[in-house]
């Protein structure tokens, strides 16, 4: 190393590299090697029996665990697409706004202030079957006259927690398309309209593509961020009833902490870090691909 | 003639659907969140009513007055929650957003070996899910004595930010025209002097908003905040709202009042950061 | 080797320091101790901690708190505790239902108290608390078992009367056995606006319901060799007692999701008729400004089961010293000055239950003259004769995890009763047996 000299990025990126490092790699490897092996959080002694893969093929041979995988995916696409969507459409609402934006723009974030242990509890009462204010709603204006088991039937649970979900996290997406709204230059908009193009075909070749990255910076943080909505599930039904909403992160940590068998827990943990890379490598493609696109370093 | 006023009547229409949708919009976002507002003024037997009050009969201050009025009478350490939940919020945030404006420069400006791999490998680490890491962090903690510390906290949601700082940063500091600060070192500033009076205000949004959203994390942050601190030392807001559960019991709207307690502050920053998301906007001299 | 020899040294110490212990003596005299304590938050655990300076003061040692944190938390720090070996603290939180879990990590009180004080304690909370002969916790006022609440109009209401005894052929009063809370879940239901009865229907919450009712009904959960028998037809009847009433919508349909909040939330709405549920709620239940039946309120011991034996799951907070504390003498000073009298008195005068005897005669005499807290707490204790604490086994909580999906899908109509129950047993067995209990 001698005559090493440190480049310019290297030095800019080193503090990043050496908080992540302690926080995230060094108890990474610690879980990775737990994961080998029977570990009980009560027997501390079982952290030194190796098993191999004994975790992982028993995992692989869970089917519980498979449809909590499966189920995890299914809600990560379905809440992602439409928080994408949603915070799109807001974005622009706010955006063509012409007084208020001040307030608007905060409005529009409202959601991101409630912690996710709260929006749980807060959805659970509303979505109660029986004094819950949606089902108290319906029945008021007469649309309905049952109590509605949200949380119960499969997949009005399912859609329950979606939508707990995106109400919480539509924000994110919303603000940083919004950000990308705001940095676009209005030439090549006004050029459009010049040109006789409809709104349509304007925010489809004008401002879609410029602020698509804008969107999959959103979708892969995003991505990176879903299992804080561990909170949120773990409140309004924690993987119930009968398993019917059991997502990989409540399933997780009731092994983990609940039944205290970490090893379990930890190779689980490590399928769930493969769904995660899987995702924030593909949008990571779709972003460098959008970049591409609209001129590659700007 | 007829065309005019058909495009004027069009316009006024579009603008009335838009206003509208806008109405709804923040309708929808707003409502679940004045419940707990309102949760926190009425008596519980207002809001868990069946057949439900729509229209609030008593309004009171009581949970908030009982929040302050110490332990045994219904009181929570709310000011110490609070003050930990400041330190923590604010300080990792500026020390995040400082690496993330070191890293995301770092990537937006110089071409080195396996940049787009570096990349990756850093928003990976967020991939991690909490309770891989948790477990392994209070080892740690508990050996280093950091447990139940600000810094303890502060160093964990550093890195919880970091990755999406930088990446939020680079995506802005990209867009600033290079030669803007290849300009301003013509003239005869250096690289430092150019990235600070040329370039950081360019990218100005972009720090406001990965400050805005690294600040919120922290604020919210639950799990790993209920695993590393103890006491009423360095316990942060959102563990606090559990101070209103028992084992079979939960006071609802004492949790709501701490709520809006929390998020108050929360939106006033919010409120006066936002402003910046545009203020370092350049309207057309830029792009000109 | 470092636990074994601190283990060791441990015992020395207390080989010593037994005998040595009387009444008079507490708290003692710890000059110059520091005791390091992790408890239970919350505000309704916390007005005890009150009495810690106090104690301070007599004994010249100090008090410090480490963790201060809900109970579920405070249960995955002593579990972390456990695995980083960090346990070197002296007084920590413990929960019947939970201690049999933290294997070697508490010391045996009897050791360090002396005799007199610990027969004061109800002689079953001593029984529960004692695990593998050793008094792992000394109980706090903190004493959980359910009697059964409901609405006093529905029973006096004529209408009613006439027509329950037309239909069913006998009086109707408050339920003494599950089967006439049945029938009378069934006859107060008016789905969607009003409900018989409800249950909580998941975690922990639905098995403990589970259990008692096998309990009940005259099965058993654990046979004496610990092996999973809740599949019985005690444990059948059992079961079919929570899917009949789930069937003729006489609970809400959302009960298989309800936690303890939502039951109460429940029942202080007026939408429910009988409600089998916790002391912690007596207070909002008839508290104006939380609940729709305040004054409206009756509380009866819980009722029977086919067996004639009445359900009784119960659980009592209390307070622990470590096997590596350094200050064991001070630190079961503190546990008893936490738990004697004086405390148990300031705690049960909130609400919650006592479990020293003298205190449960101190607090029905201050009931006296408020009838709806006499009731309340004539019930309780009379339930509190029928209470029993859940199986002594460290892998409670891991089979409760496994068993409870399966109850709830025999409640939701997935599986007969038969073979969720059959599904869960094995499951427990296996649990059981890869923890080398079988």
């Amino acid at each position: 190393m001698k005559g090493f000299k440190p480049s310019a990025p290297f030095l800019l990126l080193l503090p990043a590299f050496i908080v992540l490092a302690a926080v995230v790699v060094v108890p990474l490897l610690l879980s990775l090697y737990s994961s080998f092996t029977p570990f009980r959080l009560t027997k501390p002694e079982t952290f030194f029996v190796f098993v191999g893969l004994r975790n992982y093929l028993s995992i692989l041979a869970n089917t519980d665990f498979w449809w909590a995988f499966g189920r995890t995916v299914l809600l990560l696409t379905i809440a992602l697409n439409l928080e994408m969507l949603l915070g799109l459409g807001l974005a622009m609402l706010v955006e063509k706004a012409t007084r208020g934006q001040r307030i608007l723009r905060t409005l529009m974030m409202f959601p991101m202030m409630f912690s996710p242990i709260l929006v749980g509890f807060q959805f659970k009462f509303m979505f109660n079957d029986n004094i819950g204010l949606v089902n108290n709603a319906l029945q008021s204006l007469g649309i309905t006259q049952d109590a509605i088991p949200w949380l119960i039937e499969g997949h009005l649970a399912f859609i329950a927690i979606s939508i707990a979900e995106i109400w919480s996290s539509t924000a994110i997406f919303a603000i940083l398309i919004l950000a990308g709204l705001l940095a676009m230059p209005k030439e090549p908009i006004e050029a459009a309209r010049v040109d006789g193009c409809t709104p349509w075909q304007t925010f489809r070749y004008v401002t879609w593509p410029f602020v698509m990255p804008f969107a999959y910076i959103a979708m892969t943080i995003r991505s990176l961020d879903v299992a804080r909505a561990y909170d949120i599930v773990k409140i309004m039904t924690d993987g119930g009833p009968a398993g019917r909403t059991e997502l990989l992160w409540t399933l997780v940590a009731r092994t983990a902490y609940s039944d205290g068998r970490m090893g379990m827990a930890n190779a689980m943990a490590y399928f769930s870090i493969l769904l995660s890379i899987a995702f924030t490598v593909y949008f990571f493609n779709k972003l460098a691909a959008a970049r591409t696109q609209i001129g590659a370093e700007w | 003639m007829d065309e005019n006023s058909s495009a004027r009547l069009k316009r006024r229409l579009l603008g009335i659907v838009h206003r509208i949708g806008l109405f709804l919009a923040m309708l929808t976002i707003c409502l679940p969140g004045l419940w707990i507002v309102l949760s926190s003024l009425r008596p519980t037997v207002e809001i868990m009513a069946k057949p439900p009050v729509w229209i609030p009969q008593e309004i009171s201050f009581d949970a908030y007055v009982s929040m302050f009025s110490g332990i045994g009478k219904g009181g929570i350490p709310v000011i110490e929650y609070f003050r930990n939940s400041l330190i923590i919020s604010v300080t990792s945030t500026i020390i995040a957003v400082a690496i993330g404006m070191a890293g995301g420069y770092a990537f937006a400006r110089y071409r080195f070996r396996g940049k787009s791999s570096v990349f990756l490998g850093l928003m990976l680490t967020r991939t991690v899910p909490g309770i891989a890491l948790s477990l392994p962090l209070f080892f740690l903690y508990v050996r280093l004595g950091i447990i139940d510390t600000h810094f303890g906290l502060i160093l964990a949601y550093v890195a919880l930010n970091v990755p999406f700082t930088i990446w939020l940063i680079d995506g802005f500091f990209r867009q600033v025209p290079k030669d803007l600060a290849e300009a301003a070192q013509i003239d005869g500033c250096t690289r430092w002097q150019a990235f600070w009076q040329v370039e950081f205000p360019l990218a100005g949004p972009g720090i406001a908003s990965a400050a805005i959203f690294a600040f919120l994390t922290c604020w919210n942050e639950f799990a790993l905040a209920s695993q590393l601190t103890r006491s009423v030392s360095a316990k942060t807001l959102p563990v606090g709202l559990l101070d209103y559960t028992a084992e079979f019991t939960i006071d609802w709207r004492g949790m709501c009042a701490l709520a809006v307690v929390m998020i108050i502050p929360a939106l006033t920053l919010t409120y006066i950061v936002q402003k910046h998301l545009v203020g370092g906007l350049t309207s057309g001299a830029v792009k000109g | 080797m470092n636990r074994l020899l601190s283990g060791v040294s441990a015992g020395a110490l207390l080989a010593f320091g037994a005998g040595t212990a009387l009444a008079g003596d507490l708290p003692g005299k710890f000059e110059g101790v520091t005791v390091d304590v992790k408890l239970i938050g919350g505000q309704q655990y916390e007005k005890l901690y009150e009495r810690i300076p106090e104690w301070e003061k007599a004994t010249g040692a100090k008090v410090n708190i480490l963790t201060k944190k809900n109970g579920f938390d405070i249960d995955k720090e002593l579990k972390s505790d456990i695995a980083s070996g960090s346990t070197n603290w002296c007084v920590g939180w413990n929960h019947s239902s939970f201690a049999p879990q933290y294997t070697g990590l508490y010391t045996d009180l009897s050791k360090l108290l002396p005799k007199e004080e610990i027969d004061a304690f109800v002689p079953s909370t001593i029984k529960a608390a004692t695990i593998d002969g050793k008094l792992e916790m000394l109980p706090r006022a903190q004493f959980d078992v359910s009697a059964l609440y409901y609405q006093k109009s529905l029973y006096e209401n004529a209408d009613n009367k006439t027509k329950f005894k037309a239909k069913y052929g006998y009086d109707l009063v408050p339920p003494d056995s599950w089967k006439e809370v049945t029938d009378q879940a069934e006859f107060f239901a008016n789905p969607p606006n009003f409900y018989g009865t409800q249950f909580a229907g998941k975690e922990e919450a639905i098995n403990g319901r589970f259990y008692e009712m096998v309990v009940a009904e005259g099965g058993e959960y654990l046979d004496k060799d610990g092996k999973p028998v809740f599949n019985s037809e005690a444990g059948i009847r059992a079961l079919d007692w929570f899917v009949n009433l789930y069937k003729a919508k006489a609970v809400p349909a959302g009960t298989t999701n309800y936690l303890w909040d939502d039951l109460g939330q429940g029942f202080a709405s007026g939408t429910v008729a009988i409600n089998l549920d916790w002391p912690g709620w007596a207070g909002f239940f008839n508290d104006p400004k939380s609940s729709k039946v305040a004054g409206n309120v009756g509380v009866k011991v819980a009722p029977k089961g086919s067996s004639g034996k009445r359900t009784g799951w119960s659980g009592f907070h209390g307070f622990s010293v470590t096997e590596n504390c350094p200050h064991k003498e001070a630190a079961a000073s503190l546990v008893w000055w936490l738990t004697n009298e004086d405390s148990q008195k300031l705690e049960a005068a909130a609400g919650p239950l006592p479990t020293r005897t003298a205190v449960w005669d101190w607090d029905l005499k201050q009931a006296e003259n408020d009838p709806y807290k006499k009731e309340v707490l004539s019930a309780f204790q009379e339930e509190a004769k029928h209470a029993f604490a859940v199986p002594q086994t460290p892998e409670w909580i891991e089979i409760s995890n496994a068993v409870y999906p399966e109850l709830q899908a025999a409640i939701l109509g997935d599986k007969t009763s038969k073979q969720a129950l059959d599904e869960a047993a094995a499951k427990a067995t296996q649990i059981l047996q890869d923890a080398g209990k079988l």
